[in-house]
């Protein structure tokens, strides 16, 4: 844990450079290119990446395929749902882009600790673009907040949006679509 | 707000993109008015319209035609908007004093409403101020203006189905159906499954068993009937006691839309929509084909142009996009995670009971339908239940203050 918390912390930009090689895969596989790390005890504990295209449901961020993970292997250990609630209050997350609204509001309804991200989501961000979910929180009603940081590696992330909606443009040059179709 | 009475108690409102506010309270500016001869009229009002335009003021009329006690008419005319400070004489345009004096008008300052009406009752409460027009909106959202008999009658099936549902768990849950609009076919099907104990596929209402533990539970503290709403107390799924099958997030909405796309997987396996545009950042920067083209347009009716479903052997053609041009019916407004879910499946309609006042992200907390940056919209709309459909299933009383933990 201490090994995430300072900002000039060389690992931020290591698991972040993870996440971005999970958002190259899912590039790799014709999806929006956006992936994530959760991080536990210093120790990268589950990886996500984009599905919507594969599973043809829209909601299937790298997010919410990193928690559940998680969620399946905490579940096979039996853990209790208290068990499980402070697991996720134990967790980091990093991902390549900003959380969406949806996925910002699931991380906290789930008490994650903490959110490093890469690049802000101007149409759809959960965390301070759109709405600011990570602060505001009904505290009445059990609401949880989180710490989050942006422009971890941005450039990378963006790049690899420019690469992508280049490709899916028709009028875009040849050789990048070439480029994905190999293995 | 659009409101449409079906037969006894069922209502219909639409829940629009900007906050409401109460009819009574709406807000005014200041203007400048006169008493005038009703000779006079027609020559003040042209040469006013002339001078002064009501520019920003356009639902408001320019006359205020009142019947006074002996039968009399008293007829006043808007000279010009008035600063918010009475002192500020100055402000009104010279032109406008050369009719004040020219026809000897005695000024007053009076209020007029701000914003055009939404609704005929805040048309109304505003004509008790100054008189306004008031134009029904038109969207290409079928309902916003109205919904047909037939439409109502389907809205209240399937919200029925939906409270049905929501009621055949142990406890009270949020319920989720989704339903394509132009063949009344239901796509899917959900509870919360939150913390659920049954398996997910089994949707089976047993209404006995439901009406049994619901009577018990009405006794007893309302939030313990509905903190088992995972829309609305998202953060409390910790607290429930574990079994086999559970999620955090497995809110129906969720779960309805996985089966939704099990269901696109299954009837249509091969092929698959190249779903570049599919919500993250900048989905607008490309549209790779014409039927994309189509449903990234904001013509929440796109839908209706692919075509029918035919059961059995669904065509090509009929292969949905994601939820494009479906509706979804909750018994709960949606959280924020549930409705940005709802915007990334591109759900036409939704239709919900009751307000969610913890988390509720379509008016209540938040107002996805008013974010203009997102990249899809829906329509919102409250359905409001009969008092007889939730007697049924032993609730005495809307629970519509149950975030509150007010006693039914
Ligand atoms: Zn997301
Ligand atoms: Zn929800």
């Amino acid at each position: 844990m201490a090994s995430c918390g300072g900002g000039e912390n060389p690992d931020i930009v290591a698991f972040m450079k993870l996440a971005l090689e999970q958002a190259k895969i899912a590039f790799d596989s014709l999806e929006v290119p956006v992936g994530c790390v959760i991080v536990m005890d210093g120790k990268v504990i589950s990886r996500g990446r984009n599905r919507t295209n594969e599973t043809r449901n829209a909601t299937r961020h790298a997010e919410m395929e990193a928690i559940d993970v998680l969620l399946d292997q905490w579940k096979e250990k039996k853990l209790s749902k208290a068990e499980v609630s402070k697991m996720f209050s134990k967790c980091y997350l990093y991902v390549t882009c900003e959380p969406c609204i949806m996925c910002a509001g699931a991380l906290s309804f789930l008490g994650i600790k903490e959110v490093y991200y890469g690049c802000a989501n101007d149409k759809f961000g959960g965390c301070g673009s759109i709405l600011s979910l990570h602060t505001t929180s009904c505290e009445e009603v059990g609401g949880k907040s989180y710490k989050c940081t942006g422009g971890i590696m941005a450039e990378e992330a963006v790049s690899l949006f420019r690469n992508f909606y280049e490709l899916g443009n028709p009028n875009a040059p040849k050789p990048h679509r070439q480029l994905v179709q190999q293995p | 707000m659009n409101k449409f009475k079906d037969h006894e108690s069922w209502e219909i409102i639409h829940i629009p993109d900007k906050p409401p506010f109460p009819p009574h309270q709406q807000p005014t500016v200041k203007v400048y008015a006169a008493v005038i001869d009703p000779k006079h009229a027609n020559t003040l009002v042209r040469k006013l319209n002339h001078i002064l335009p009501l520019e920003n003021l356009r639902h408001v009329k320019r006359v205020r035609k009142q019947q006074l006690d002996g039968g009399s008419t008293h007829l006043s005319v808007i000279l010009c908007l008035a600063g918010e400070d009475d002192s500020q004489l100055d402000v009104v345009p010279k032109e406008v004093v050369e009719l004040i004096d020219s026809y000897q008008l005695e000024t007053f300052i009076t209020k007029v409403c701000r914003y055009a009406p939404l609704s005929k009752e805040e048309w109304v409460e505003q004509c008790k101020i100054w008189p306004t027009s008031f134009h029904p909106p038109t969207y290409n959202i079928n309902g916003i203006t109205g919904f047909s008999e037939e439409e109502s009658h389907s809205v209240c099936t399937f919200m029925k189905l939906a409270l049905d549902l929501a009621k055949s768990e142990r406890q009270m849950v949020n319920a989720a159906v989704i339903v394509d609009p132009s063949t009344n076919e239901v796509i899917a099907r959900a509870c919360d499954q939150v913390y659920s104990c049954s398996s997910p596929i089994n949707h089976e209402v047993t209404k006995n068993h439901d009406n049994m533990l619901l009577n018990s539970s009405a006794t007893e503290e309302p939030n313990l009937l509905y903190d088992g709403v995972s829309c609305l107390y998202p953060w409390g799924w910790s607290n429930q006691k574990s079994c086999d099958s559970w999620h955090p997030l497995w809110h129906a909405a969720i779960v309805a839309i996985e089966d939704s796309a099990a269901r696109d997987r299954n009837l249509f396996p091969g092929s698959r929509h190249d779903l570049a545009e599919i919500d993250h950042v900048q989905p607008a920067l490309t549209y790779p084909s014409p039927k994309k083209q189509k449903t990234k347009s904001t013509d929440v009716n796109a839908y209706e142009e692919l075509g029918s479903h035919t059961n059995g052997c669904p065509p090509e053609s009929s292969r949905p996009y994601l939820c494009t041009g479906y509706d979804i019916y909750l018994i709960w407004e949606p959280c924020a995670m549930c409705a940005m879910a709802l915007v990334h499946q591109r759900i036409k309609r939704i239709f919900y009971a009751f307000p969610n006042p913890n988390a509720g992200a379509l008016g209540s907390v938040h107002r996805l339908q008013g974010e203009k940056s997102l990249n899809h919209h829906y329509a919102v709309f409250n359905v409001l239940l009969p008092q007889e459909s939730l007697n049924r299933g032993g609730v005495t009383e809307k629970p519509s203050n149950v975030a509150h933990g007010v006693s039914l």
